[in-house]
């Protein structure tokens, strides 16, 4: 329009440089504050390492490793968001430099955009840094699609968190920032159950729990993993959604009365339009109704999760499941043992079985399985399976709420294996899982059915011992399985 | 257009509560001028700056930054700022801050040449918090020139200074309006005004009691000092009607009066002995705080 305007235009490209610029400022200066950068990024993993890959190896419970990996990159999540906005902002609107920045041209939302970016960064290197832990320590078989689920709901399960925080650092002095934070961030993660699994928490702390943007971030990640979770994905997103413009308008207006203006422009100006104030509260009461949604569709199946349908029939007195003396892989009850593939899964890969002599504890017979794991299925699986109610149809179940311990001998070619238990009517999602290394030697393994998570003992359908990722061949021989 | 201020305010009220911090202001700066923004305490100096920021908007009047709103992010472009109470990130460097900042504007000087011009070169890469507090002043006035302003906002800018950084960052400033930029200073160091302002503007109680070049404002007032050695009584030399302060420093005596031509006739009529006579004009000090205490005595009124 005039002389004036074009000396103050800036190129996109300068402009893209300056919000970069400021997404690496703020990422840098996170990481030379060591009292956030350490426990925000150090702590998930101490976490997992504690929770997901020492006690879950303590128990041999591989389901324990997975379920880990899905809570603790929620709590892993949390902090980028709620520290690098609720106390900086805090601090920084105390001491003035708000009002400097805001004096400066720096480009519109620029400072949302690098403390949000920065949070993002942040929460993904969390993420890869858990996704590696589970994979190696926690030996978590996860699919590639997986971990790339796992890492995109963490980078962008920051925003709620970032809305939060950023109400807090809006209403609070920097002083009381880091405790207020505190008191939101360890309470929520632990009524969220990222620490402990709902399912032993008391009733009350279950019903609040679809309250907690958390707990939906969290359900999010289990059902990613194939994992039982509650509620359905849109409420969970619903939820989500809703903390996120709920608290980011709640902090844009007390920002926008203390003269800050995180937008640039003329605000002053802008507000006074009925149709834009309007739109803003419309926007800002759908967000409360999303939240609402969360919780309606969080609780209905929080209730309903318990409710699996008629239970099994009573399995029999004997502990003995198999020992091959026979030269057979019959079963003292049940259908025999069968080689088990991933081939209804979509899946290439295959077992065979054939008894062989020389057992376990200088017996005569013990069963053998070769195969080989193709990774096209996405949970791909070869071994053999056990069906107790001699059927493998969708309800034949067998009720071993008697028993507790699983024993069997195993040995063969050092590779990982996995004792699978298929309970319960659902389909689909991760069942309960316990991993072990048949080394050369025969040895005794334990598998303590009540640690198991996801196990349902009235609802058992077959037990099945195989061998998952990676591809390739295997060998390994079973004797003396019981159930005491 | 060519003649239209950088930046102004005109008839501008802002209250906050029941204080009225700028009380019908007009005030605006011209193109390759040094202004000056004296007054005491309160007087407004502050909200004016942050009106002409867009920090604020004003209840009345407007205020305009290169003929723009200056919420206007196009407007600040052409602006540097150095405020008074910032507390910049600790851990991060001044070269960091630099470029940074230098990223917001669209023709910036290089980074490098300002941690030269200014001296930074020993402390550019330091982290902020190891600073002292004068080179952490120089810092903040390398980030107001860092993106070639053609007006410079300044808060005080020498305070925490010692001489010798004072004395190079006037001669920056003085460099600058050769250049063409424009500054806005507000001081309480009334010699830096003196040593810089082409015009000085007097705010108390929100409004311009004085405006003008460092002469026009000493030229409002007509208080002078004289100072001589007399033998005379000081008891009875204060007496006299023209004295309105009197003051004794080994020996010499120092008189402020408002009729010099008065005292002096008295002065040399009484003490027929009287030496070393001087007559001096009122500096900006006095004048500042004429200006201010006549201002004060006709609100109360």
């Amino acid at each position: 329009m005039n002389a004036n305007v074009n000396v103050s235009q800036m190129g996109s490209g300068r402009l893209l440089a300056a919000y970069l610029g400021d997404i690496r400022f703020e990422f840098v200066k996170m990481l030379r504050t060591p009292a956030f950068a350490l426990p925000t990024l150090l702590f998930p993993a101490m976490f997992y390492l504690l929770f997901g890959v020492l006690m879950g190896s303590v128990k041999g419970n591989a389901g324990q490793a997975l379920y880990s990996l899905a809570t603790l990159s929620v709590f892993g999540t949390m902090a980028p968001g709620l520290f690098g906005f609720g106390v900086s902002l805090a601090f920084e609107r105390e001491y003035g430099l708000l009002v400097f920045k805001q004096a400066l041209p720096m480009p519109p939302g620029a400072y949302l955009v690098a403390r949000m970016s920065m949070a993002m960064i942040f929460a993904s290197i969390i993420s890869l840094l858990l996704i590696v832990l589970a994979t190696s320590a926690g030996h978590v078989p996860l699919t590639f699609v997986q971990g790339a689920q796992i890492y995109l709901i963490n980078v962008l399960g920051v925003l709620p968190f970032c809305a939060l925080g950023l109400c807090v650092g809006a209403f609070v002095s920097g002083q009381a920032a880091p405790a207020i934070v505190n008191v939101i961030y360890l309470p929520m993660a632990f009524l969220s159950g990222l620490w402990v699994p709902l399912q032993f928490l008391p009733q009350l702390v279950q019903q609040f729990a679809p309250a907690w943007p958390a707990f939906h971030l969290a359900q999010l990640s289990l059902h990613a993993l194939g994992m039982d979770s509650v509620g359905t994905l849109g409420s969970h997103v619903a939820s989500l959604a809703g903390v996120t413009i709920v608290f980011f308008s709640i902090a844009m207006r007390r920002l926008s009365n203390g003269g800050l203006r995180m937008f640039g422009g003329a605000t002053g100006a802008r507000s006074r339009f009925p149709l834009q104030r309007l739109l803003a509260r419309a926007i800002f009461f759908a967000g409360f109704g999303l939240i609402i949604a969360g919780v309606m569709g969080g609780s209905v199946k929080i209730a309903a999760v318990d409710a699996g349908g008629p239970v099994g029939a009573p399995a029999p007195q004997t502990a003995v499941i198999a020992n091959f003396e026979d030269g057979t892989a019959k079963a003292s009850y049940g259908l025999g043992w069968n080689d088990a593939d991933d081939k209804t899964q979509g899946g290439d890969s295959s077992a065979a079985i054939r008894v062989i002599p020389d057992g376990a504890e200088s017996s005569t017979g013990a069963l053998e399985v070769t195969g080989t794991v193709r990774e096209t299925a996405q949970h791909p699986f070869a071994g053999t399976a056990f069906w107790p109610k001699g059927s493998t149809d969708e309800g034949a179940f067998l009720d071993y709420s008697n028993k507790h311990t699983l024993k069997f001998f195993a040995r063969g070619d050092g590779r990982q294996y996995t004792v699978v238990f298929l309970v319960g009517r659902k389909s689909g999602g991760i069942p309960p899982m316990f991993s072990f290394t048949a080394e050369a030697e025969w040895q005794e393994v334990r598998v303590e059915l009540d640690t198991l998570a996801g196990m349902d003992l009235k609802r058992v359908r077959a037990i099945l011992i195989g061998t998952r990722s990676p591809a390739g061949g295997f060998r390994f021989a079973l004797d003396n399985v019981r159930l005491e | 257009m060519s003649h239209a201020p950088l930046a102004s305010l005109s008839s501008v009220r802002k209250r906050f509560g029941k204080i009225a911090a700028l009380d019908g202001l007009d005030l605006s700066v011209e193109r390759g001028e040094l202004l000056a923004l004296l007054g005491p305490n309160g007087a407004g100096k502050s909200t004016a700056i942050s009106l002409l920021l867009g920090l604020q908007r004003p209840d009345e009047g407007s205020a305009t930054l290169f003929g723009q709103d200056p919420q206007q992010v196009e407007a600040r472009r052409r602006i540097g700022i150095m405020m008074q109470e910032v507390a910049l990130s600790p851990v991060m460097r001044p070269r960091e801050f630099l470029t940074q900042i230098a990223s917001y504007y669209p023709t910036p000087y290089e980074v490098q040449a300002v941690i030269k011009r200014l001296g930074l070169e020993p402390i550019a890469d330091r982290t902020y918090k190891d600073l002292s507090g004068g080179q952490k002043r120089l810092a903040q006035f390398g980030m107001a020139i860092i993106g070639r302003p053609e007006l410079l906002f300044l808060d005080e800018p020498s305070v925490g200074l010692d001489t010798n950084a004072r004395a190079a960052l006037w001669r920056v400033l003085r460099d600058l309006v050769h250049e063409g930029c424009s500054i806005v200073l507000t001081t309480h160091y009334l010699e830096e005004a003196e040593a810089l302002a082409d015009r000085v503007a007097v705010l108390a109680h929100g409004r311009l009691v004085a405006g003008g070049t460092v002469d026009e404002i000493r030229a409002h007032v007509s208080r002078k000092t004289i100072t001589c050695r007399s033998s005379l009584a000081n008891g009875d030399m204060k007496a006299w009607p023209e004295v309105l302060q009197m003051s004794e420093e080994s020996g010499r005596q120092s008189f402020v009066t408002l009729d010099a031509e008065a005292l002096l006739r008295r002065l040399l009529h009484a003490d027929a002995n009287v030496r070393d006579i001087e007559v001096k004009r009122a500096g900006l000090a006095e004048a500042f705080a004429e200006i201010t205490s006549a201002n004060q005595s006709e609100v109360k009124s």
